[in-house]
């Protein structure tokens, strides 16, 4: 259970990250530590939105390296990403989200990255929220913060149905973690090292978000939500249709008990 | 005691002809994994099981006796049924043990993608002209 106290402090940095200008104190402390910072971007087939996504990166995280993870795109993701200036790793073939993310947790832990944050490559994240993720986990809050569209008053606006949805993961993933998470599904998201190498042993390939929460919190990573504000998606649209999200429910039943059976994974020196 | 006895005797048997049927279908299986091995079709490691089944379908053609006693440990009366009980249990075991494999292998498969993706970075647009060909499972 997340104290309100501790959501209320992270919110109030926000004015001081957003504004860009990089002139007050909190900043320069942020920024004087040379948290060595990676920001990842999982992209499949987003050759629409992903020169967008980098632009705003850069505007908002400028300290920060950005790497895009092609996940096997057919378009012109990959090459539309890096005339953008990103890196691009460029899987073989699609791999799904899981991969995509791990692919970055492996690339950050062997490139010494302290502290790794993923911009959705849709759009639908602006990275000036993610630098107060980011923020977060610089300061030691947190090993892991996820913004969520519905922890706070976030004026994103979802159908009833996927508001419901999205409740009912939040129920599931709650109960399993005995921690409360408001948007299970997020994937804007910060942490630390820790984080990342419990991550890059194993991950979830079937349904990397959520299940992620409950093998961090297992792992006995402090992990946060923040509330963020997102954006509606610009290119595509979401799959989800009820015979779809009746499927996905029954997986995260059964992907959830199964992680509460799995033994705790710790490193070899006894922590996470 | 009686009336017990009597019902875990076997019954219905195979008849001659299915016997020699089973014969030559476990001899047809045998050469046919032998020649899946031969053409490098088959690894051999997974083609021991196959082979000990073939020969375990032999020896039930060859000698009744063996389904006999295998249907009374598994109590049924009838030895037919025995015999496909057996057959379903370890085609059961089989594909699970499959499952395993392939889950196994699926991992390895991520992360050959990812070490492959991470090199990718330092060789920039290169690839692209190569994908499509590229087959998609």
């Amino acid at each position: 259970m997340a104290p309100p106290a501790a959501l209320g402090a992270v919110s109030h940095t926000r004015g001081t990250l957003d504004d860009g200008g990089g002139t007050t104190s909190r900043d320069r402390i942020v920024h004087n530590r040379a948290v060595k910072t990676l920001v990842f971007i999982p992209a499949w087939n987003e050759e629409h939105s992903i020169e967008a996504v980098i632009a705003d990166a850069r505007e908002h995280l400028p300290r920060t390296d950005l790497l895009v993870i092609d996940d096997g795109s057919t378009d012109r993701t990959a090459a539309r990403a890096r005339r953008a200036g990103a890196m691009v790793a460029s899987l073989p073939f699609n791999q799904g989200v899981g991969a995509a993310h791990q692919t970055g947790y492996i690339f950050a832990l062997a490139h010494g990255y302290e502290v790794c944050g993923q911009l959705d490559g849709d759009g639908q994240h602006p990275a000036s929220e993610l630098a107060r993720l980011l923020a977060a986990v610089e300061s030691g809050e947190a090993d892991l913060v996820v913004g969520s569209r519905f922890a706070g008053d976030s004026d994103y606006r979802a159908s009833r149905a996927r508001r419901g949805g999205q409740r009912l993961f939040s129920m599931l993933v709650s109960s399993a973690t005995g921690q409360s998470f408001t948007d299970t599904t997020s994937g804007m998201r910060a942490l630390n090292h820790r984080t990342m190498g419990q991550f890059a042993r194993r991950y979830s390939s079937e349904f990397a978000e959520v299940e992620s929460l409950q093998q961090a919190v297992r792992a006995g990573l402090t992990v946060r939500e923040l509330p963020v504000e997102m954006l509606p998606r610009t290119e595509g649209h979401s799959f989800i249709t009820p015979l779809v999200s009746a499927f996905y429910i029954f997986k995260t039943l059964v992907v959830l008990l199964v992680g509460q059976l799995r033994p705790r994974t710790t490193g070899p020196d006894g922590r996470p | 005691m009686r009336v017990l006895l009597a019902t875990t005797e076997p019954v219905v048997r195979l008849t001659p002809q299915a016997r020699i049927i089973a014969a030559v279908l476990a001899l047809a299986f045998m050469l046919l994994i032998l020649d899946l091995i031969r053409r490098d079709r088959l690894l051999e490691r997974y083609s021991i099981v196959w082979f000990l089944l073939g020969l375990a379908m032999l020896a039930g053609a060859a000698f009744p006796i063996l389904l006999e006693l295998l249907a009374r440990a598994l109590g049924v009366r009838d030895v037919t049924i025995a015999l496909f009980s057996a057959v379903l249990l370890l085609l059961l075991g089989l594909a699970l043990n499959f499952s395993v494999i392939a889950s196994r292998q699926a991992r390895q498969i991520t992360r050959l993608a990812q070490q492959s993706a991470i090199e990718t970075i330092e060789q920039p647009g290169e690839l692209e002209s190569t994908r499509p060909e590229i087959d998609r499972g």
